[in-house]
């Protein structure tokens, strides 16, 4: 990477050089007067908060009077003691797993779908995508009624068909598999994305390996897979990260399968039935802004930023294209 | 088995794929609009259609106290932040894509960084500042003004689209005597429209559908509740059944979908830019 | 890259974000009882109510405050919950509420321990108001934590046993039922399973069935929730134990918890026209005195009797009592309008014609002494008889916790395993509580 502003490079050096300490300054004014708004962003809105996240997690504090210096007390509740911490935890690693696993498949999926379909393709791309748009809070209201246990369309067509009438969002066994339902309805963000890159693999290279007697499933093996690496990569990386955030969808599917829905009075039980849908975010908030154990809620922030970091970290090293592009 | 025989059965297992998909995507929006008509004896039963059709519903939650406002709230949010987040973001993107400077890489890693960030890693110390130091909570402010200042997201998808900008095109721009404010206004940004209209989609949407923003900040002021936080706490504040709750969720995805379908295009295309380029 | 300019980088985002962390540490401006409560002035009053009657209800109190005190003037805020309030008390500002009221008693430990409800017991003194002499002692206990008095009572609520006339007479069944094992063989014979389902259920006893929690239910058991030095109480007091098993017991035989859990599903919203209740989808129910006042809004074709809750076999002496709580009001200590928030508060709670008013408009039990033997307090029969149960001296109550109710939420999960077959060894799961309940209350400290 040059170390200084772009220059002429036809131009003599020693022509350039009076010229190039004022040019340099100018260009330094330039570059942090367009880098500025981020440059004031990150300090207030990212470095500072962090920081001062780090501080708290060392304190008690619980939003009245000033903070005072507890050590590594608040460490040791949420590590040992806090009993939300654990299943909050292994339900994220459960979403990483199944959930973003099944994401992946299913956008690759009906993306080929799409992708093979003659008539009407532009028609299904369209309904496909759309519930990815649904704002998260409908969306989950939607999924709640279309899943209940009692009345829901859902159970009431598997009852008509002789089926089983899971319990859904008021099962522990069965809470997360339906939010999975939900998230594979909003998979059009990944099917467009595996659809302009199966558009992109060469047509060549199919028919050469057609010519070879390649079967559909090698074909896809040999040809399809390789060119897709990088954004199966990207897909997993981002379904992870995001799983990290998964914060309004579990939320509600909780408060309203619960029946509780924070009416004045009624206590809120996080992570509705029997903490099977807590996520990490949803400590933030239980800690923070309703228990007002802010030193806590700080420990699982720096929790939260390390695990999101690690991931970002992942990302950035296998796709340099994130970085690069530097022409 | 024959080729021909063999292309028929793929083409009868693709299609049979291909409308269990589309029953899978559609059917959820069939139910709730069946629901939202539906009366409130009906719809804590397992009818699954309509009977009769309670058409005043729609009206019924349109008039709840309430819902105008949220509407407001969720437009003067999601517009504001829409503008003022380009208007931040693309400077800072069209440095990070053709200005060289030490620490650019430096600078391109943090923005990623931020791009990853949990909005709740820094939400106690965030909300602190708004509702202890400048008492700002129960107020659009904490929500807008943060977004004065860029956002990672929107500088990210900007600046992978600006780097396909020819050098040539900007070095020309520049040998007319045109200062690098002019080349961006008058050269780059009519280049790099669709990734523009693309940021601003994704913004638009990202406001509008925020429920997290709107809890922390506006939830103690009923006043200044956006649509995703107010529909949120619907069910519960309304004691309403499953009827009413579904009109609003109705009403509360109608125009996002609405909105798609008007601008599919610049949707698709900002979806395969963050994926593809990436 | 060199290093140079990126320290540099780093060094004016630190300068940049100083002076925020400088303000971050500065403490709150803390309010005061030093205004002058008869010059002209606004304060806020948040509460809690969102029904249309009983906003109108509230409205028509304030109305009456502010014809006999003129320079005070109150700006009303509904539909408050408890997070919002702890929110906004922390937050301060002109925004901020001077007068907060909330619907549960849970959070008042926190309200006084931390300072963000003012001890009232000065104003009080200051007023000549004996709260000894004004409020009934169960009132006054739920509203103070470690002496210090930063709440009032705002009318009260009792539970009891709701039962459909009509569903008894078809089961044959004389009156209601006294003991839990009186209840237990009504609530089954008026259970008629439909398929794999039912038309009608005698009580709805899981955890979730609305006002079936287990703090609610176990009042009826009498316990202690806390040791006197403030430990938990619910592993070593057995009735917790009895409550839980009692109320397992009739889950399985009412058809077991799957099957019950799917029932609950198909009610309505427990606040609006289809309460189950109210529908005939469940024949008894426990619920608080406000529930009449419903049913004869929304259901007045539905042929009820209300009577305190069954006791257990071993305690039938104490029938008549049952769990109790009540809407509490206070001033937040950040207000700057002290006085001025005293004498509103001061008439909502203690002024005898505005609670009884108030009470009866939105059915609830009047929280004073004077109100109570009130002869305009409704004589209605439904409503006598809560206010006998609230004035029960067995009757009791969740005490207040530093922590608010997470103790109950503690519990409530226990219950939960319990109920639904997941974890059955009562006893270890109830020992586990108790250290949790413990730990989580010495990290709130």
């Amino acid at each position: 990477m040059p170390l200084t502003g772009s220059r002429d490079r036809t131009s003599s050096f020693l022509d350039q050089r009076v010229l190039d300490v004022s040019a340099r300054r100018r260009e330094t004014l330039r570059n942090l007067a367009f880098l500025s708004p981020w440059l004031l962003g990150t300090g207030l809105f990212f470095l500072y908060p962090l920081a001062s996240t780090a501080y708290f997690s060392f304190t008690h504090y619980n939003g009245f009077g000033t903070a005072t210096w507890d050590g590594l007390d608040n460490w040791r509740f949420v590590f040992a003691d806090y009993p939300f911490f654990w299943p909050a935890l292994r339900n994220t690693l459960w979403l990483v797993v199944v959930m973003v696993t099944l994401r992946v498949v299913a956008g690759l999926a009906i993306g080929m779908l799409v992708i093979r379909i003659k008539r009407g393709a532009g028609l299904l791309r369209t309904l496909f995508y759309a519930p990815f748009l649904a704002p998260p809070v409908a969306g989950t209201l939607a999924f709640v009624f279309l899943l209940n246990p009692g009345t829901g369309p859902v159970n009431t067509i598997l009852g008509r068909l002789g089926l089983g009438e899971p319990g859904w969002f008021n099962d522990p066994a069965w809470s997360k598999p339906a939010l999975t339902l939900l998230a594979l309805w909003g998979v059009g963000d990944l099917m467009v994305i595996f659809m302009a890159a199966l558009l992109d693999v060469p047509k060549e290279q199919y028919e050469a390996a057609e010519l070879d007697g390649a079967g559909s499933v090698s074909r896809f093996r040999f040809v399809t897979l390789p060119h897709l690496r990088p954004i199966l990569g990207f897909a997993v990386i981002t379904g992870v990260i995001a799983t990290m955030q998964y914060y309004t969808q579990p939320l509600i599917a909780g408060q309203v399968a619960s029946g509780q829905i924070g009416g004045s009075g009624q206590q809120v039980e996080p992570g509705y039935p029997a903490k099977s849908t807590l996520t990490l975010p949803q400590l933030v908030y239980n800690l923070g802004f309703q228990r007002f154990d802010i030193g806590a809620a700080c420990v699982i922030a720096l929790v939260l930023f390390a695990l999101s970091m690690a991931f970002a970290a992942a990302l950035m090293r296998r796709d340099s294209v994130f970085l690069g592009g530097d022409g | 088995m024959t080729p021909r025989v063999r292309a028929s059965l793929e083409w009868v297992a693709v299609h049979a794929f291909a409308v269990a998909a589309t029953l899978f995507f559609v059917l959820p929006f069939v139910f709730v609009a069946l629901t939202a008509l539906m009366t409130d004896q009906q719809s804590l039963s397992r009818d699954l259609w309509p009977n009769p059709f309670q058409w005043h519903n729609l009206v019924d939650v349109w008039q709840t106290p309430g819902f105008g406002t949220w509407w407001r709230n969720t437009l003067v949010y999601a517009a504001a932040g829409t503008v003022l987040t380009v208007v931040s973001s693309v400077p800072v993107a069209y440095a990070l894509a053709h200005f060289r400077f030490r620490g650019r890489r430096l600078a391109m890693m943090m923005v990623i960084a931020t791009m990853m960030l949990p909005p709740q890693v820094v939400i106690i110390p965030m909300y602190l500042v708004w509702a202890k130091q400048l008492h700002l909570s129960g107020t659009l402010w904490p929500l807008i003004i943060p977004l004065a200042f860029g956002d990672a997201y929107s500088i990210f998808l900007l600046r992978q689209f600006l780097v396909t900008v020819p050098r040539e095109y900007l070095d020309a721009a520049k040998v007319d005597g045109a200062g690098e404010l002019q080349v961006l206004l008058r050269v780059v940004l009519p280049m790099i429209k669709p990734a523009i209209a693309a940021v601003a989609l994704f913004q638009f949407f990202y406001c509008w559908n925020d429920y997290f923003g709107p809890q922390i900040y506006t939830s103690e002021n009923p006043g200044a509740w956006t649509l995703s936080y107010g529909l949120g706490t619907f069910k519960s504040a309304h004691h309403t059944n499953w009827n009413l709750t579904m009109a609003a969720t109705l009403l509360v995805m109608a125009p996002v979908i609405a909105l798609f379908f008007m601008a599919q295009r610049a949707f698709i295309e900002g979806v395969t830019l963050t994926g593809v380029k990436g | 890259m060199t290093r140079t300019p990126r320290r540099r980088l780093l060094a004016a985002i630190a300068v940049l974000s100083l002076p925020l962390a400088v303000g971050a540490c500065t403490g709150d401006s803390g309010g005061g009882k030093t205004d002058n409560p008869d010059a002209d002035v606004t304060i806020t009053f948040w509460h809690g109510w969102s029904a249309d009657s009983e906003v109108a209800a509230i409205q028509a109190t304030i109305d009456a405050f502010e014809k006999d005190n003129p320079n005070i003037h109150v700006k009303v805020v509904g539909g408050i919950t408890d997070d919002k309030i702890n929110q906004a008390l922390r937050a301060g500002g002109p925004q901020a509420p001077d007068v907060v009221s909330s619907f549960t008693t849970d959070n008042v430990g926190q309200f006084c321990s931390s300072g963000a409800f003012a001890d009232l017991s000065s104003f009080m003194a200051d007023s000549g108001v004996d709260p000894a002499a004004t409020f009934p002692s169960a009132q006054l206990s739920y509203t103070q934590y470690d002496g210090n008095q930063c709440a009032l009572p705002l009318l009260s609520d009792a539970y009891g046993l709701y039962y459909n006339k009509d569903a008894f007479a078809a089961a044959g069944i004389d009156g209601p039922p006294k003991t839990m094992s009186e209840f237990d063989a009504d609530a089954v014979k008026l259970t008629k399973t439909s398929g794999d389902s039912y038309s009608q259920l005698g009580f709805m006893p899981t955890y979730h069935g609305y006002e079936s929690s287990i703090s609610h239910l176990a009042a009826q058991w009498s316990p202690t929730y806390f040791t006197a030095d403030g430990k938990s109480n619910v592993a070593a007091d057995p009735m917790f134990a009895q409550a839980m098993e009692w109320q397992k017991g009739l889950v399985d035989k009412l058809g077991g918890y799957a099957k019950l859990e799917k029932y609950r599903n198909t009610f309505g919203d427990e606040w609006g026209a289809k309460n189950p209740f109210m529908t005939g989808q469940v024949a008894m129910a426990i619920d608080g005195e406000w529930r009449a006042g419903m049913i004869q809004a929304d259901a007045p074709d539905l042929d009820f009797g209300v009577a305190p809750f069954p006791v257990p076999d071993d305690q039938a002496d104490t029938y008549g009592k049952g769990y109790i709580t009540g809407t509490i009001v206070g001033i937040a200590s950040t207000s700057q309008k002290q006085n001025a928030a005293w004498r509103f508060v001061k008439y909502l709670t203690t002024d005898t014609d505005a609670v009884v008013n108030f009470a009866n408009a939105i059915h609830n039990v009047p929280s004073t002494i004077d109100a109570l033997a009130s002869p305009d307090v409704s004589q209605d029969e439904a409503m006598q008889t809560f206010i006998a149960i609230a004035s029960n001296p067995a009757s009791n109550t969740t005490p207040a916790s530093p922590n608010g109710g997470a103790y109950q939420l503690t519990l409530q999960d226990v219950g939960y395993a319990y109920e639904s077959g997941k974890d059955s060894d009562l006893k270890a799961a109830l020992t586990k509580a108790a250290e949790q309940i413990d730990t989580d209350i010495a990290q709130a400290q």
